[in-house]
């Protein structure tokens, strides 16, 4: 009987799926990701994704990081960010078939927009905005915590807009994904 | 040239502009964000009113890269038009305000007439006894002075300075790196806190950036407030500075009795931190770990009261509790910004029952 393979999370060649991405943003996430993933497994990595109540064992493949790129990620804050934005981004295609179509300036940063793959995208007005946070360390309770606490806020800060949260533990092999449903 | 090609052109002058702060090349990144500022407006002027969400935040990103081009009174100028546009979407005008807001406290600061190191941290207190732009006064001292005091142990912290064990910082930190209170934007009760830059160029080591300050503190509360010791043993491997700051993040934890949460965010970062009733338990679990690993394993006894006295040179406090004045000793490594702000309050001291019946204190917190 031939096996079934394993479903995935590809970390790689985000800009050739998502057309928000370009080679530079995309590559600098799968970089950060695989120098997160690196510090606490080998590849490849098997993560458990919890999409609203649905949860799926996937894989990731990495490269391990040769040492000038740990050299050039050797923030961590900065690293476990831009990790995490890789990781929740092919998680949300992989779960959702939501792809990243472009970003948006904010006071304190910026936010990812994401969309169904496939269709045309000439505007924002059919995405969602996705909220991502990355935690190199923390147990899986932290990682529910932060997830309570990124729905909080997006139902705080940005009431009309729809949005998505996901949080990635990275030592704790774990993604967690929820809709935020717009506020009326 | 569409909105889609304009956004298209703007974001990736802002991702250059960001790969430019990173470098630290700040005049390349303010010009960058001026260029992507110009195409963020021409892409909101080539939408219809019917794209009312693209509009909303295509409105806010404009205004955003305007305030991070340093261009404050451009910034100023788009704001208000798009607030007095009917047709902005609430969540807009929500971000909007916040950005004018950003926007009169860089100009406060500008009119101070005194540099500030970058970034700041703004604090909101949330939950409880606390409403919308309003808090009860002794509450917010408290939390603004064990605020102060993470700031001060940091900077000593990062520039090498031995555990001070009494007294205030030096006056030459004090002088040097001022902490100054901004008033924030509303929303439960805010304020945002910056560090006067040092005139003294060399004041911070070669290895340490002064820009990251706000960040170290960051870094430091939230690991302090986190369920696992050892994030904070990789950011603060001194163990006497680690115990300090485990206890002044406790100062600021709520117990859930007068407010829920006090959350941190850096004005250059949209992520936050939050000291909840859990962080509590998690900073209590964490320093008794510590204190476990220096101290044979005996019983502790707990007693409640008002903290009337402390005398850290001659090593004791006194707690009324029910009429009665209980004498402690032996303070070990108490420092004065974490016992100095509980004198008149009411206190949970923790403490060993010598054999001559002496009270040996291990530990003291605030019981409100």
């Amino acid at each position: 009987m031939a096996k079934m393979a394993k479903p995935k999370i590809v970390i790689y060649g985000l800009d050739r799926r998502h057309p928000g991405l370009t080679v530079h943003v995309g590559g600098s996430y799968t970089e950060a990701a695989s120098v997160c993933l690196d510090r606490h497994h080998a590849s490849p990595v098997r993560i458990e994704v919890t999409c609203g109540t649905k949860q799926t064992g996937r894989t990731i493949d990495f490269a391990k990081p040769e040492a000038r790129t740990l050299k050039a990620w050797n923030n961590d804050i900065d690293t476990t960010e831009a990790g995490a934005y890789g990781v929740a981004i092919a998680a949300v295609e992989a779960e959702e078939e939501l792809v990243a179509i472009g970003r948006a300036e904010t006071q304190t940063g910026a936010d990812w927009y994401v969309a169904p793959r496939g269709e045309q995208h000439e505007d924002l007005e059919s995405c969602f905005r996705l909220e991502v946070s990355g935690l190199d360390a923390g147990s899986k309770s932290d990682i529910e915590a932060r997830l309570r606490q990124k729905i909080e806020q997006t139902h705080r800060g940005k009431s009309n807009l729809p949005a998505i949260a996901s949080v990635v533990g990275f030592k704790e092999r774990l993604v967690l994904i929820n809709k935020v449903e717009a506020k009326k | 040239m569409t909105w889609l090609q304009f956004h298209a052109e703007s974001e990736r002058r802002a991702i250059e502009a960001k790969a430019a702060l990173a470098s630290r090349d700040e005049s390349r990144a303010a010009d960058l964000y001026r260029q992507a500022a110009e195409l963020e407006q021409k892409a909101l002027g080539a939408l219809g009113s019917d794209k009312a969400r693209t509009r909303g935040i295509t409105a806010v990103s404009a205004v955003a890269l305007w305030y991070k081009a340093n261009e404050y009174t451009a910034a100023e100028r788009l704001a208000y038009s798009l607030l007095a546009d009917e047709g902005m979407p609430d969540f807009a005008r929500d971000q909007l305000r916040n950005l004018v807001q950003a926007i009169w406290t860089e100009h406060s600061k500008r009119e101070a007439g005194v540099a500030f190191l970058p970034g700041q941290v703004s604090v909101s207190v949330k939950g409880g006894e606390v409403v919308t732009g309003g808090a009860p006064l002794d509450l917010i001292v408290d939390k603004v002075q064990s605020i102060q005091s993470i700031f001060y142990r940091t900077i000593e912290y990062l520039t090498g300075v031995a555990h001070r064990k009494h007294g205030p910082p030096s006056k030459d930190l004090q002088d040097a790196c001022r902490p100054w209170l901004f008033q924030s934007v509303p929303g439960s009760y805010q304020f945002s806190v910056a560090i006067q830059e040092p005139m003294q160029a060399d004041f911070f080591k070669a290895e340490v950036s002064p820009s990251r300050v706000a960040q170290h503190f960051l870094e430091i509360v939230g690991a302090s407030a986190g369920e696992n010791i050892e994030e904070l043993k990789s950011v603060v491997p001194d163990e006497e500075y680690r115990r300090t700051f485990l206890k002044l993040a406790r100062n600021l934890a709520p117990t859930g009795k007068k407010f829920e949460q006090i959350e941190f965010r850096s004005a250059e970062d949209s992520r936050s931190i939050s000291l909840n009733p859990e962080s509590r338990t998690y900073i209590n679990h964490n320093l008794r770990q510590s204190q476990e690993a220096t101290q044979e394993q005996v019983v502790t006894e707990e007693l409640k009261g008002t903290l009337r006295a402390v005398h850290l040179d001659k090593d004791w406090l006194e707690v009324v509790s029910e009429g009665a004045t209980i004498h402690v000793e032996s303070l070990q490594e108490t420092v004065d910004d974490v016992i100095g702000p509980m004198v008149n309050r009411q206190v949970t001291v923790r403490f060993i029952r010598t054999p001559s019946r002496k009270l040996k204190f291990v530990d003291i917190e605030l019981d409100e």
